[in-house]
């Protein structure tokens, strides 16, 4: 046996309700893809259910202002298939193209890839290249957080699904000569963990051959999706040529921690991220029609 | 558990039914709707063999509570066509052979739907994409990227795909209709798993803790007292000898582990229950006494002299010797020698259906519906077990979904017939992914040392082989394979002087037993690598050295025997070479 209730409501006044009053023996399921497992193995236990899948005013992608804003229950096929992330936000559409299989990518969704928690989830990378912010809301209200802050340990959420719901992804619409980039290897092109991927945001001067900023957002390296800092700082301001992206090159492998794990050996992952740092600055900048000097 | 009110749409009907709030999806379908079409694969949303059509979008009813299904439409394999009125997808998967053991069939059938509803122009890397989330292991996904495409173009208007494929009696030398290709490509096929009987009970086993350990006690009293548990029976319950083994002369392996536990695949305890979910409740409250045992893990390790036994007569299974020639005369008429080490891994069938079987006991016949590729062994084995006459047991073998090798040995059917033999009830028996995988022989891990001489014209003159196989804690075929890779221990390629040493060696690993070719692909691995080095340094090329060497009429095989007709080798290399452009 599972659970014994199950509830199946409507608004997200409905969810905090039932959560209210189930007082922590209820949790919240999206897709389900990563909590039927876990609950079938036992690693999960809880009394009830609240499937928040019907739930029409969390599935949405739009822009609004300067800003694009995704609802928690977006399906990964409705990320990886939509128009405007595919014009204005690749990196997370190729991510959330790249997450287990159709029949997983069709009941995924963002909401619950993000508080499963999991380091290397694909959309994770794409929304911390993103710099997104996440908005919650609990007993206490609403509030917003960073991605970066929605981890606290291996596997584990800032967001207690049996309290709380995200609503809302919301990150600034990547403007002129700004651009992403998505990379990701694993062992299989469907159903397989990343040994590694990366995701970039970057912004070029308008001759676009100088970098003015750039994000970049690696995993699986440690228990939240690692941002390249030193990397980025090195980076910012660097005329765009092969020289510069040698350096960057030999610094990112200064700042990644990786390890050996099923996926692949740490001195393997080493290696591929020197490759992937390069190829998605160059697919970035090259999508803005810039190119790298040699 | 408080029942609660599900309405869905299935196939264009309507169904209201009060179910259990935690029911998942392929289970409402299944056992409720029973609709058995959509198959359970993995349960864990890895295979695809549970794919359906939730608003019309393919996802893994394994993964999905029933709930989630609430006013909404599905659509099954059933809602597609039927046998008098084949859906072009199903027509196509026929006629291009993308249906051989039919356990995917149906989920991929609903991948591709999903893909041709949206989208009748799909390219091959459309296709390929909408189906990667469905595991095949028989066809290779070529003919169902083309049995795909070719449904798009009837679909499109533009030619029809061409079916029945056969008409007339001539079949020799043509493509003909799969004799059960329609109930696969229908839904309407039975595999074990989807036999369903009244007051049907459920057996699980427990699996060892430990990989090499004395059994000190079993104590079963709390499982038994639990409600709703009809049986826990362990190897003392077992009327007969308590053994099994595919070579005749070397039965080695317990039905339920008694004494002695030799990997984590052996069962101790067969627990037996209204559902399956008691079972499995029960399985956690029998309490095994375990003295563990240091344990062999490879063949090195278990071959030294002071290596802990996993059998009490040593690790040493066999030594096949296949000696023939002079070997010495061999490799002094050599222009070159060649020589090195070969290691290769364990290698899962993983067949999409996992094992599943019904037992029956009625009026003193016992009845095993059940996965097999040996239906005959199988009733052997349950007849001595449960001191039957053979003519008392029946194994009826139901559609298999796929086999390699990996369902000829015993799995679950002496258990599921000691459960139904003891409780006088019709009882399943179904095994998770996870069990299956635990508890299903392997391709054999082999170490091999090889040494191979040429003349300078390319012609092999002399081979020496020391060739160890690990066979895991049982035989199970150990001693065929080893035996057949001495016998293909250069493959295809004539030699006169030959020195095999092959053993097969017992350890603490998970059984090896047959697969796909049967011990001879390890062997290719090594002599195929040295066949090029002697060609690098011999000066000729890969395929000149291939053509020298290869099987012709009169060759003789290392076993002695000339081979006469039908040999087909050259004629077959030559192909390859031509279609794949090799050449060097």
């Amino acid at each position: 046996m599972y659970w014994e209730n199950y509830y199946l409501p409507e608004t997200v006044d409905e969810v905090l309700k039932h959560l209210k009053d189930s007082n922590g023996n209820t949790r919240i399921m999206a897709g389900g893809t990563d909590l039927m497992i876990l609950v079938r193995k036992g690693m999960v236990k809880t009394q009830g259910i609240i499937d928040i899948g019907n739930i029409k005013e969390l599935k949405y992608i739009r822009e609004e202002g300067k800003y694009i804003k995704i609802g928690a229950l977006t399906t990964h096929s409705q990320l990886a298939e939509s128009a405007l992330l595919k014009k204005k936000a690749r990196v997370l559409a190729l991510a959330a193209g790249c997450v287990g299989s159709p029949q997983i990518r069709n009941a995924g969704t963002i909401g619950g890839n993000i508080v499963n928690a999991h380091s290397a989830a694909d959309t994770a990378i794409a929304l911390t290249a993103l710099n997104a912010q996440a908005r919650i809301k609990g007993p206490e209200g609403e509030k917003e957080k960073p991605l970066s802050e929605l981890y606290t340990g291996v596997g584990k959420s800032f967001v207690d699904p049996t309290k709380e719901i995200i609503t809302e992804f919301v990150f600034e619409t990547p403007g002129e000569n700004e651009s992403t980039a998505f990379m990701r290897h694993a062992k299989r092109k469907a159903l397989a963990l990343p040994i590694l991927n990366l995701g970039v945001w970057l912004k070029t001067n308008s001759g676009k051959n100088i970098l003015e900023d750039v994000r970049i957002a690696v995993g699986p390296m440690d228990y939240k999706p690692l941002r390249a800092v030193e990397t980025e700082n090195m980076l910012k301001g660097q005329p765009l040529t092969e020289k510069t992206l040698k350096s960057a090159q030999e610094t990112i492998i200064k700042e990644i921690k990786p390890r050996d794990s099923f996926q692949g050996r740490a001195a393997y992952k080493t290696d591929m991220v020197k490759v992937f740092l390069a190829r998605a600055i160059v697919e970035a900048v090259g999508d803005l029609g810039g190119r790298i000097d040699g | 558990m408080v029942k609660k009110t599900i309405n869905l749409n299935v196939n264009g009907k309507q169904y209201e039914l009060e179910v259990e709030p935690d029911i998942k999806l392929v289970d409402l379908i299944r056992e409720k709707i029973g609709l058995t079409g959509t198959k359970i694969g993995c349960n864990n949303g890895e295979c695809g063999a549970c794919t359906i059509l939730l608003e019309g979008e393919p996802v893994a009813s394994c993964m999905m509570p029933a709930f989630k299904a609430h006013g909404k439409n599905i659509i099954t394999v059933e809602g597609l066509g039927t046998a008098q009125n084949l859906h072009p997808l199903q027509k196509a998967f026929l006629a291009y052979g993308a249906v051989q053991c039919g356990f995917c069939t149906p989920g991929m059938l609903m991948s591709a739907k999903a893909l041709l509803d949206k989208n009748l122009t799909p390219t091959e890397q459309d296709i390929r994409q909408s189906i990667s989330g469905n595991l095949c292991r028989c066809t290779g996904y070529k003919k169902i990227v083309d049995a795909i495409l070719a449904a798009a173009a009837e679909l499109r208007g533009e030619h029809e795909v061409k079916w029945p494929v056969t008409t007339g009696e001539d079949v020799v030398g043509s493509s003909v209709t799969r004799v059960d290709g329609i109930p696969k490509v229908t839904g309407e096929s039975k595999f074990a798993n989807d036999y369903y009987f009244p007051n049907m009970a459920y057996a699980q086993a427990l699996r060892s803790a430990h990989p090499h350990a004395l059994i000190k006690n079993i104590d079963i009293e709390k499982a038994q007292a639990l409600a709703g548990v009809l049986g826990v029976y362990t190897s003392k319950d077992i009327p007969g000898p308590n053994i099994v083994g595919i070579m005749p002369h070397i039965k080695d392996t317990p039905v339920l582990a008694g004494d002695k536990v030799r990997h984590y695949g052996d069962a101790v305890a067969l627990v037996v229950a209204e559902s399956a979910e008691i079972a499995e409740e029960a399985l956690r409250m029998i309490n095994v006494d375990y003295e563990p045992l240091p344990g062999v893990f490879s063949v090195e390790d278990a071959i030294k002299e002071d290596a802990p036994k996993v059998h009490e007569g040593g690790n040493m299974l066999l030594h096949r010797k296949m000696y023939r020639g002079d070997i010495e005369k061999g490799f002094s008429e050599a222009a070159v020698i060649v020589e090195d080490n070969f290691k290769t891994r364990m290698n899962e069938h993983a067949y999409i259906e996992p094992e599943a079987g019904v037992a029956l006991y009625e009026g003193g016949i016992l009845k095993v519906y059940t996965i097999t590729q040996g239906a005959h062994y199988h009733r052997g084995e349950i007849a001595v077990n449960l001191k039957l006459p053979v003519s008392k047991v029946r194994v009826i073998q139901t559609t298999t979904g796929g086999g390699f090798g990996g369902k000829i040995d015993v799995s679950l059917q002496v258990l599921v017939a000691l459960a139904a033999f003891k409780t006088g009830r019709p009882v399943k028996m179904a095994y998770s992914r996870e069990e299956s995988m635990i508890t299903s022989t392997k391709r054999h891990p082999y170490y091999m040392h090889y040494k191979i001489g040429a003349r300078s014209d390319g012609k092999l003159t002399a081979v020496q082989a020391e060739i160890y196989g690990d066979t895991g804690a049982y035989s199970s075929h150990g001693p065929g394979v080893l035996t057949r890779t001495a016998a293909s221990i250069v493959g295809p390629y004539e030699v006169d002087n030959l020195k095999v040493d092959a053993y097969c060696v017992y350890t603490n690993n998970p059984v090896a037993g047959a697969m796909r070719a049967f011990g001879s692909p390890q062997a290719s691995i090594a002599y195929e690598a040295l066949m090029d080095e002697l060609a690098q340094k011999l000066g000729i090329s890969a395929v000149e050295i291939r053509r020298i060497n290869g099987y012709k009429k009169g060759s003789v095989i290392p076993t002695g025997q000339v081979l006469t007709d039908g040999v087909g080798f050259m004629e077959t290399f030559d192909r390859v070479v031509e279609k794949s452009g090799f050449n060097r």
